[in-house]
């Protein structure tokens, strides 16, 4: 029989990985076992693959040691074993070093968490890239149409036909989405009932253009006939359940019953979001007059191109596409859906935006922690360069090149940054959900375990651990051994001034971010007090969603209101401050006679409407029962409007005439200015013009002080009275009016925890440096102790120090935190001024924090008694 | 107390280790465990286990001749120690401590 040999790959694998003292009987072992099974030659081959993968074990492995022929490999493992002994050696400053990076590093991650979910809105349609959205220019005589004009002058919310003619024009166009503002319903499921904010009118480009997950339903045709809806999986799940409600029927506004056709869900991360679409045939045949007129505003427009197509060359063609829709002052302009959430500057988004700047804020505060962390560590560690001189001087003169010096502390400054890393982990999971509470958002961060975001980590990590440690490496190699083993090498004073400046650096940053908290929140408060020229506080709004039951009986409810003794007055409105608001064209009489058609925006209230939100009158009159032709033929404006008239004096527009949205007739009064929107914008033109009661949603009840919760249970008694087949759904106009700051305020906190973490670590080098400077001056102030300095002149000694740096320090950050904070300021209409007060604010509280942080080491120091420290001389 | 314990497998290639004598080499012992046990044993289980007994000073080990079955390798002989024969001895011990304490029928089956 002729011998077979064992496979060479598995002899040749267990030649490399076994220790080189066992190799030899056990591979006779192998052999021999093979020989003795070779009769069957396919399966002893494969056991003998077997045997040597079961070796494959540790005990049998050659031990990495084993690569000894690479001489760093042992110099590594010393520079290592010397790192970690002299961090366990110095714990506090490791532990200072450890803490302040990992807190760096942990709020780097979470800012990123968060910045990355801003990015990322509406990225989730597949069409993404190829997604626009009409903006639409109606023009005004300050920018008219044929001139240049700026996009914040522009609005998404526009009108109908445009979708017809964009697809009609443009080849280029696949799909259009139109779809309403959002309006409130009352939604009803057998005994259920529900007012729901958030439904708009949609049409069945909805799932062309949009990636929106379906449940149930045929995306196609779900939005294709009249009278259906489509619910999101929130309201599905509050109406029905589990259950699959396609095919069930629903009354929607007690009127109309509408069958459900399909389940859908919006994620969290796309710009809008509806609870329900209602089908556009079902408006189309309520109005079918608003799907032909160009000036009927009341739409939003989103479309998709195919792949060849080029928005610049569409955007061109603009104008072509005006003169072949054949309408006049009015122009559209395109938009990408990828600057819909944190881009665009046009009017009446259809969501919530995004703020850029506040992004770009958060971003360099998460850079000014990380800074302030390395320069602790670099500060810590060529402070403490003295101790390791000796260390440094023997290995130079045994020999170590600078290069492999280097090489060492780099290895310490890798250790210490991996643990900060690890900490900083660990610190990242505990904080997430905190972020998520602050901002008010769902975060995913399972982005973050990705392979290349891990692989992404490392790198930082190293990176991060160069930055930190070349400086102190550069410094202690560059000791000469022959000055410190003379033992003429003492405290040195190289590196004094890069330290002191580094200090400066870090305590400006502290400052700036202090001076932003200060700022962000003294605007807050601004704006909250601020006088808005109409009164909002103890205003009870009940929201009755356009219910025609109420609309016909308002006056009879109103009445019945105003009966309750804690009811000061009663008005119908269609909206109140604060809330969406139509605008409408108007024409008015010009100084010169002429009438001027513009869009101002509307109001439609009552006769006690101006009494209730106690607005001025500075001409004419408000509305009175007394005056029966108001119903039909008054108007009011505010000063904004009568100047967007040509009126400088609001008195000489009063009497003139105007026609609106068919109704003619005569100004009546003008009232000052108020902010009906948030203090982000200035006071627009506004019409107020009288409403019968058809045309309201809201009951405004201006309460008088006392047992509010009494006086609500009250009124619902009278509501269940009066309107029995309505939901009591109330809120304080004062409330309702605050949250259109809830993103500034979710801002300003999340702005000051980090600023307060960028204190803390700045907090944590200093009283690194204090440990440091105490222990080096221990001598000093024990002679001066002895000569009969008391402790609070020692305390002041070593303070003293830090004072002359933290008044450099003010010096430098003055000038930027302002720089910062009025480019911030300028996305509000009415603003603060940055004044003294805030920079007197954040540097006292950066002084205290620092000096009670410091007297936690001094005062100690100052109280030891001299004869410990000096007795060793 | 806190002394080492034998393991079951330890025991038993200590005891094969003995039973050879001289001739107690990597496969010598894998066969003889083979025949007598009847229980198939790898190479990588036996060999982890004979370097974690002469680390512990229960075997000691010098290198023999070579063969050509072996592919001209030579082998290593494993031998127990004083310590070796303690251990084994006193283990032995425990057991038979354990088996003499037993009483008789705790070990009938039942009809």
């Amino acid at each position: 029989m002729k011998p077979i040999s064992p496979p060479r790959w598995a002899l040749r694998f267990f030649r490399w990985f076994c220790d080189p003292d066992y190799v030899e009987d056990i591979e006779g072992d192998l052999i021999e076992r093979f020989g003795k099974r070779s009769s069957d030659k396919k399966a002893a081959k494969w056991l003998f693959a077997l045997d040597v993968l079961r070796l494959f074990r540790p005990g049998i492995i050659k031990s990495f040691e084993g690569s000894k022929s690479l001489n760093y490999y042992g110099m590594f493992k010393n520079y290592y074993k010397v790192g970690v002994r002299n961090i366990l050696r110095n714990k506090t400053f490791s532990f200072l070093n450890v803490t302040g990076l990992s807190v760096g590093i942990a709020s780097c991650i979470l800012i990123m968490i968060y910045v990355k979910n801003e990015l990322s809105y509406d990225a989730f349609n597949s069409k993404y890239d190829n997604t626009y959205r009409v903006l639409h220019y109606f023009g005004t005589e300050i920018f008219p149409v044929e001139e240049r004009f700026p996009l914040s002058e522009h609005q998404v919310w526009g009108n109908a036909p445009v979708g017809v003619s964009l697809k009609d024009f443009y080849p280029e166009v696949d799909h259009v989405f139109q779809f309403t503002s959002a309006n409130s319903w009352l939604v009803e499921y057998e005994d259920l009932q529900f007012q729901e904010n958030d439904i708009v009118y949609a049409d069945s480009g909805a799932f062309h253009v949009f990636d929106w997950k379906m449940y149930h339903g045929d995306p196609k045709n779900c939005l294709t006939e009249p009278n259906t809806v489509v619910l999101s999986t929130g309201l599905s799940r509050k109406i029905f359940g589990d259950e699959n409600p396609v095919g069930k029927m629903l009354t929607m506004d007690s009127d109309y019953p509408m069958k459900v056709t399909g389940v859908y869900e919006i994620p969290p991360n796309a710009h809008l979001s509806f609870d329900a679409m209602v089908s556009m045939p079902t408006f189309q045949d309520s109005r079918p007059d608003a799907f032909d007129t160009w000036g009927y505003v009341d739409f939003y427009t989103y479309f998709t191109l195919n792949e060849n197509a080029d928005i610049t060359v569409m955007s061109e063609r603009i104008p072509e596409f005006i003169s072949f829709s054949e309408v006049k002052g009015y122009t559209v302009s395109f938009e990408a859906l990828a600057d819909a959430y944190l881009n665009s500057e046009a009017g009446r988004q259809p969501g919530p935006v995004g703020n850029k700047n506040n992004i770009y804020l958060f971003i360099s505060v998460a850079l000014c922690i990380l800074v302030i962390a390395c320069i602790n560590f670099m500060n810590l560690s060529t402070a403490r360069a003295v101790e390791r001189a000796k260390e440094v001087a023997i290995r130079k003169t045994i020999g170590s090149l600078r290069g492999a010096l280097i090489a060492q502390f780099l290895v310490e400054s890798f250790l210490l940054t991996t643990c900060a890393g690890l900490l900083a982990f660990g610190l990242v999971i505990l904080g997430h959900p905190y972020l998520e509470t602050l901002v008010g958002k769902a975060l995913p961060m399972m982005w973050l375990t990705s392979l290349e975001n891990v692989t992404l980590a490392v790198v930082a990590l190293l990176v991060l651990s160069v930055i930190t440690g070349s400086y102190p490496a550069f410094v202690l190699s560059n000791f000469k051994p022959i000055k410190v083993l003379k033992g003429s090498f003492r405290n040195s004073s190289e590196g004094i001034w890069l330290r002191k400046s580094l200090v400066v650096l870090q305590f400006s940053l502290s400052i700036v971010a202090l001076v932003g908290t200060a700022v962000v929140y003294n605007q807050l408060s601004y704006l909250k007090s601020f006088d808005k020229g109409f009164d909002s506080e103890q205003i009870l709004v009940i929201d009755y969603g356009w219910d025609s039951r109420v609309q016909q009986n308002i006056n009879f409810i109103k009445s019945e209101f105003a009966k309750h003794n804690a009811v000061a007055s009663v008005s119908a409105s269609r909206a109140t401050p604060g809330e969406f608001f139509p605008n409408a064209g108007t024409r008015i009489e010009a100084p010169n006679g002429e009438m001027i058609a513009k869009d101002p925006a509307l109001f439609e209230i009552d006769n006690d409407f101006i009494e209730t939100y106690d607005i001025n009158v500075i001409a004419g009159r408000g509305f009175k029962r007394s005056f029966p032709k108001d119903s039909s033929s008054s108007l009011i404006i505010n000063e904004a409007c009568a100047r967007y008239y040509g009126y400088n004096n609001a008195a000489d527009a009063v009497g003139k005439k105007f026609s609106q949205w068919g109704r003619e007739g005569q100004i009546i009064g003008v009232v000052k200015d108020f902010n009906y929107v948030s203090l982000h914008s200035d006071i627009e033109p506004l019409a107020l013009r009288y409403s019968t009661g058809q045309t309201t949603s809201r009951l405004s009840l201006k309460l008088k002080s006392g047992d509010y919760s009494r006086t609500l249970a009250e009124l619902e008694d009278i509501w269940i009275r009066v309107a029995p087949y309505r939901p009591f759904v109330t809120y304080f106009n004062n409330a309702n009016f605050n949250d259109q700051y809830e993103a500034d305020e979710r801002f300003g906190t999340v702005f000051s925890v980090f600023s307060g973490l960028a204190i803390f670590v700045a907090c944590l080098g200093l009283f690194g440096l204090t440990i440091y400077s105490a222990s080096q001056r221990a001598k000093e102030i024990g002679v001066r102790k002895v000569l009969g300095a008391s402790t609070q002149r020692i305390v002041a000694l070593l303070s003293y120090d830090f004072i002359k740096l933290f008044a450099l320090s003010l010096v430098v950050s003055i000038p930027i935190s302002l720089f910062v904070m009025n480019h911030w300021l300028e996305d509000f209409a009415y603003r603060i001024t940055v004044g003294w007060e805030v920079f007197a604010l954040a540097t006292a509280a950066t002084l205290l924090v620092s000096l009670v942080t410091m007297s936690f080491k001094t005062v100690s120091v100052a109280r030891t008694n001299p004869a410990e420290i000096l007795k060793d001389e | 107390m806190g002394k080492h314990q034998l393991g079951e497998f330890e025991e038993v290639v200590m005891l094969t280790v003995a039973i050879l004598i001289d001739e107690a080499y990597g496969f010598a012992i894998i066969e003889e465990m083979e025949k007598r046990l009847n229980r198939s044993v790898s190479i990588g289980a036996l060999q982890t286990v004979l370097k974690r007994l002469e680390k512990k000073d229960y075997l000691s080990s010098e290198m023999g001749e070579s063969t050509a079955v072996r592919g001209g390798k030579r082998k290593r002989y494993y031998q127990l120690t004083a310590a070796g024969k303690e251990m084994l001895r006193e283990t032995k011990d425990q057991r038979m401590g354990l088996w003499n304490a037993l009483p008789d029928f705790q070990l009938k089956i039942s009809q």
